[in-house]
């Protein structure tokens, strides 16, 4: 076999493909952008109290709890896993801040044992998940039964209120920055910028990406494929924690019943940002915008004096249409 | 170049056969918690609370038997528990109106097999994860039915035939657990003997291999998801007959319930393996364990904790066997 | 190219592998097998698919652990337990099956093992960009940098692939069948990286199965068969012949027994302009009842695509196929078998077997329906036809009921052969039917090919396999560009004139 004829055609078309892909996935992002300012002009013109700096700010400080959480949540999808416990989590570490809050009369050890708490959740999840190796759908839905068992037998099924009223607790959640941006979202913000900075310009938010993508390849590349899979977990963990911290000090108590529901907002506003539930693909940003968009849609379709459930079915066919868009849009790719 | 294969295998189907192994365990395990719950509270093996264990199974039986068949496909349905509560309402209302229970049946059931094929629709067609697609029907189905009702709806004209459903007997059965096992025995049959059955396998397998073969693999998982729409419409039915109105909110957690007992019973999340028996002797587990924390009288908040535990500690023994079968 | 005997003092092995041992469930993978290579020198690893070259190059890279055996670098010995072991020693795997991360950068790919990073730890994105594509340009090879991966054509991953060796601080570089999917063109540029690497005193491990490479660029061959070693010796001693009879152990006729008459006159399966939307354009021909006709390409051209095209897997745009006579309408696998068309997948494990099914699952799929009544399916009438093909086709199985997984490559092969022959079809395509099956086995399946064409089965064979495709075909027809570029009757063909209508 000869191989000194050199006949090979360089590749051009190829080439356009992929500036043309390029630009399509970058669009899911833009799409999302528009969507997000279309919602709000339309509930601009449509709820007369919607366009409100004090409506606005207070969708804000809604929607960070679930961003807060997101952020976690979309690390974990984004490694290749699944994180669905975070909803009963906010119930459970509720309960070491106030108790030992009302206690110690002290924020920051409560804090910490709402953390470690936190802490050892997001451990049991990832060991389990990533070195045992179960599959992580079934350990974090276990999780979510079994927390949510917990927070019930522990409190009787009522809630804990906060005897000793810090006025540092109660600012966490009440109250704002200069008066304008609430801390819940001053948090949410910051998390975020830190976490979209580690996931592009850090090797450990590269590892992350690569894992999900392809564990086998990343393994090859001397990556440990594990323990970067545990570390999400805990991440996700740590970050509800906080998301749960910030709902407790609005709430002033450990309420058992918080927290029900919310793991599958927050998997639907995820998803709804384009973060692939088979790892490897979405970004943080898109996220936040999910996030966004579902926040702004309760939060206007309230203001319209629809009944309450209709976020839910919305969010239910927004999830749906949401991932047959995206993978259609994968097929003709 | 000959493969040496280390496990000798002995007659008989090894589908079963791998199946026997892990029934045996839950066999044994539903033995030591019959005899450790009699020994400690004797009441348990009266006749009324045998009859209640069952009557409690039946309903979880009922839709397993369809959500077997979806997990050995490879597919899930997350929305079994807000369509049971749906199907409830919807038979109730149309009861009510028509004064037949003929007819409100059928439409709880004819309402349940709508939602199976919606969620086969978007399955198969959209190709959308059955994981996110039925998250979103749960949360469609969560929301519409307060706006269909935002009360339970009561069962005004007392029918008997009604009441029937869920709380009567056929000589000492109930008629629920009749049901069932009419049911397990129809999809036993068909899980196992039937050329359908089969293919349910081979696509939960390998959909390719199966599609190359000439099987209509997306076609059987749309009848699947259908199945499990159409036996939540009657299990629902048995849930509004029981309760005797239909709620909005009843079926909440119902299905983790049936997800935890059909992976209990050893069908694997991954397609291709589980049976039938497996599903009956996961779902008598949890409920032998639920019966056993009201006859012990601990505190019911546990019958949350102890499905989970189950459901990981289930779905760990699966994964050590089959890494031990590796080997 | 002898190697360089005038060196004065004899440099340190760059690498020594000693008595290393692999046993897997069933098969022993490598028993008792050497390897010493020499910086600055490439060494050819050659031998059939099944003589252990995988899984020697696996232990090297961390994949497997080996049983028995020690692994010494630079006199110093090792031990290989995870591939970051490898790659801390210096060792870089380039695998045949490409090892990228497909939504990345080509860039990023590059430096997946190592990022740069500036003072405060974060990615110097820029640095990455900039060396990427100065090592692109050293090595004439050209490619978008900041490319999505995963878009490009496989043969450039490839190259990517290939090209991560140079960026890294390797002392050894193995390559597995790295020429596999490539253009002769970008051959030329694989053989430019390898004397690059050469010249900066790397060692290469060149692992292939083709004659005319290892020529051009080894500087000694070492062959393994069945597991062991068989020869370590320069180049300069071998011939075409000697390095085929150390990889074969037998002449290759042998292999090829040939034992059916002439085709018939009935025309079984007949393809008319078809074409897809992906690839194929314009495909016309025909198969005979009692013909072989084999397909020759090179990666890309279209072969896996036509052949899942034609038994209804996969979508076409345009064109008509007919089996027996008979339109293949509706185009979807159901009807496609119930004509008498099946594949046999080049993909055994993603798209033939049930792996965790038994064999008598696996082997009645297709045919079940023969076995049911009112959809019950007998399962002794089930069984005793499965039973029949496993003594007809010497499946080597323990019985039955064993899980498929536990089944050699070649043994798996032959099920899923007898799944089609229990249907009873007319055409069968088969693709790469040997791929990944030990040197015994293929003549057991090469065997088989010829006896089903001799039972007036129609066989239509996609294969890159020189010598499967002039020893087994009646005709043999060249795609390139998904197009049919030439048609040789078997007395025509030669080597060469069928791989210079594959480059098209």
């Amino acid at each position: 076999m000869p191989p000194s004829v050199s006949l090979g055609r360089s590749n051009r078309l190829g080439a356009g493909a992929v500036d043309a892909f390029a630009v399509l996935t970058r669009r899911s992002d833009i799409t999302l952008v528009v969507a997000l300012i279309v919602l709000i002009a339309f509930f601009a013109f449509t709820a007369e109290y919607f366009f409100t700096l004090r409506n606005l700010t207070n969708v804000l400080g809604q929607a960070s709890l679930a961003m807060i959480a997101g952020i976690g949540v979309a690390i974990v999808f984004i490694s290749g896993e699944v994180d669905v416990s975070v909803g009963s989590l906010q119930a459970a570490v509720a309960i070491p801040l106030i108790v030992i809050m009302n206690h110690t009369e002290s924020l920051t050890l409560g804090l910490a044992g709402a953390l470690a708490l936190g802490l050892a959740i997001g451990v049991v999840n990832g060991y389990l998940s990533a070195y045992v190796g179960i599959n992580s759908l079934i350990v974090t839905l276990g999780m979510l039964f079994v927390l949510r068992g917990g927070v019930y037998l522990y409190t009787g099924k009522t809630a804990i209120p906060d005897d000793v009223g810090l006025d540092s607790f109660f600012a966490l959640g009440n109250e704002s920055l200069f008066g304008v941006v609430p801390y819940p979202a001053v948090v949410a913000f910051v998390l975020l910028l830190v976490f979209m900075y580690v996931m592009r310009h850090r090797p450990f938010g590269r590892m992350v990406y690569a894992v999900g993508g392809n564990a086998e390849v990343a393994r090859l590349a001397g990556y440990p494929v594990r323990w970067v899979k545990f570390v999400c977990f805990v991440i996700s963990s740590l970050l509800a924690t906080i998301s749960a911290i910030l709902l407790a000090s609005r709430l002033g108590s450990a309420v058992h019943l918080s927290g029900l529901g919310f793991e599958f907002q927050v998997v639907a506003a995820v998803v709804l940002g384009g973060v692939s539930l088979s790892g490897g693909i979405g970004s943080l940003f898109g996220m936040a915008l999910g996030v966004l968009i579902l926040s702004f849609l309760s939060n206007g379709l309230g203001m319209l004096d629809l009944a309450t459930e209709w976020q839910l079915v919305i969010t239910g066919i927004i999830i749906i249409v949401a991932v047959a868009f995206d993978e259609l849009k994968r097929r003709r790719a | 170049m000959v493969s040496e294969v280390s496990h000798p295998a002995g007659p008989g189907n090894a589908i079963g056969r791998l199946a026997n192994n892990s029934q045996i365990v839950l066999i044994a395990v539903l033995v030591i918690l019959c005899v450790g719950v009699s020994l400690a509270e004797p009441q348990f093996y009266s006749g009324a609370n045998v009859i209640a264990i069952l009557r409690q199974a039946a309903l979880v039986m009922i839709v397993g038997a369809g959500m077997t068949m979806l997990l050995i496909t490879a597919e899930v349905d997350l929305s079994v528990g807000a369509s049971l509560a749906f199907v409830g309402v919807v038979a109730m209302d149309v009861i009510n109106i028509t004064n037949s229970v003929a007819i409100g049946s059928l439409a709880g059931i004819a309402f349940g097999g709508l939602v199976g094929l919606v969620n086969g629709f978007v399955v198969t067609r959209l190709k959308v994860n059955s994981l996110i697609a039925t998250i979103g029907t749960m949360m469609i189905l969560q929301g519409s039915v307060f706006l269909y009702s935002r009360e339970a709806v009561q069962n005004h004209h007392h029918l008997a035939a009604f009441v029937d459903i869920g709380a009567g007997y056929v000589g000492p059965l109930p008629i629920p657990v009749i049901v069932a096992a009419l049911f397990f025995a129809v999809a036993y049959v068909l899980l196992r003997h039937t050329t359908l059955g089969r293919y349910l396998y081979a696509i939960g397998a390998n959909q390719k291999a199966a599609r190359l073969s000439g099987i209509r693999a997306e076609r059987l998982k749309l009848f699947a998801f259908v199945v499990t729409g159409l036996l939540v419409g009657v299990a629902g039915l048995v849930l509004v007959s029981l309760m005797n109105a239909g709620q909005p909110t009843a079926g909440r957690g119902f299905e983790l319930t049936v997800v935890a007992a059909v992976i209990l019973g050893g069908t694997s999340l991954a397609g291709g393996r589980g049976t039938l028996l497996g599903t009956l002797l996961g779902v008598l587990v949890l409920k032998v364990i639920d019966n056993a924390i009201i006859l012990l009288q601990w505190n019911q908040d546990l019958q949350m904790i102890v499905p989970g535990v189950v459901l990981i500690l289930a779905t760990y023994l699966d994964l050590a066997k089959r890494r031990a079968n590796a080997r | 190219m002898p190697a360089d005997l005038a060196v004065a003092e004899a440099p340190a092995l760059a690498l020594e592998m000693t008595g290393i041992s692999k046993r897997f469930p069933g098969v022993v993978a490598l028993n008792d097998v050497h390897l010493r290579l020499e910086p600055g020198k490439v060494h050819a690893l050659m031998g059939e698919n099944g003589a252990g070259k995988s899984t020697l190059i696996k232990i090297l890279a961390g994949v497997y652990e080996k049983d028995s055996g020690t692994i010494r670098i630079g006199g110093r010995e090792i031990e290989i337990l995870h591939p970051s072991d490898a790659l801390k020693r210096g060792i870089k795997v380039v695998f045949q099956e490409i090892a990228l991360i497909a939504e990345f950068t080509v860039a990023e790919n590059i430096f997946l093992e190592e990022y740069p990073v500036g003072r405060g730890g974060s990615i110097r994105w820029r640095t990455i960009r900039k060396e990427a594509r100065a090592l692109f340009e050293r090595i004439g090879f050209d490619v978008d940098t900041d490319a999505r991966t995963g878009a490009l054509p496989v043969s450039q991953q490839q190259m990517v692939e290939i090209a991560r060796a140079l960026a890294h601080e390797a002392r050894i570089v193995v390559m597995d069948e790295p020429s596999s999917s490539l253009t002769p063109n970008e051959v030329g540029l694989l053989f430019k990286v390898i004397r690059r690497l050469t010249s900066l005193g790397i060692a290469v491990l060149y692992v292939s199965h083709k004659l005319d490479e290892v020529f051009e660029i080894a500087d000694t061959v070492t062959v393994l068969r069945d597991g062991r070693h068989i020869s370590t010796r320069p180049i300069a001693e071998h011939t075409n012949d000697t390095l085929i009879q150390d990889m074969i152990g037998r002449r290759i006729e042998t292999l090829f027994p040939r034992e059916r008459g002439p085709a018939s006159d009935r025309i079984a399966l007949s393809v008319k302009n078809l074409s897809t939307a992906a690839k194929l354009k314009d495909i016309s021909f025909e198969a005979r009842a009692g013909e072989v006709v084999g397909f020759f390409g090179l990666m890309g051209a279209g072969r896996t695509e036509l052949a899942k095209a034609i038994v209804g897997f996969d979508p076409i745009s345009g064109g008509e196929i007919s089996i027996g006579g008979k339109r293949l309408h509706p185009h979807d696998t159901r009807t496609a078998v119930s004509l008498g068309i099946g594949l046999l997948s080049e993909d055994r494990k993603g798209e033939g077997l049930m792996l965790e099914l038994p064999v008598v699952t696996n082997l009645s799929l297709a045919a079940l329906e023969e076995f049911a009544r009112l959809g019950l399916i007998d399962e002794s009438r089930e069984r005793a036809a499965a039973q029949s093909f496993v003594d007809r086709f010497r499946i080597r199985t323990p019985s039955l009921e064993q899980p498929i997984k536990n089944l050699s490559g070649g043994n798996q092969q032959k099920v899923l052969l007898a799944r089609w022959l229990m249907r009873g079809l007319s055409v069968i395509v088969v693709d790469e039917p040997t791929r990944g099956i030990d040197v015994g086995a293929k003549s057991e399946i090469f065997a088989l090919i010829d006896r089903l064409a001799s039972e007036g089965h129609a066989v239509v064979m996609m294969t890159s396999e020189m010598p499967e495709l002039l020893g087994l075909s009646d005709r043999i027809l060249v795609m390139a560009g998904g197009r049919i570029t030439e048609s040789f009757t078997r007395e025509q063909a030669t080597q060469e004139k069928v791989l210079n209508a594959a480059i098209g």
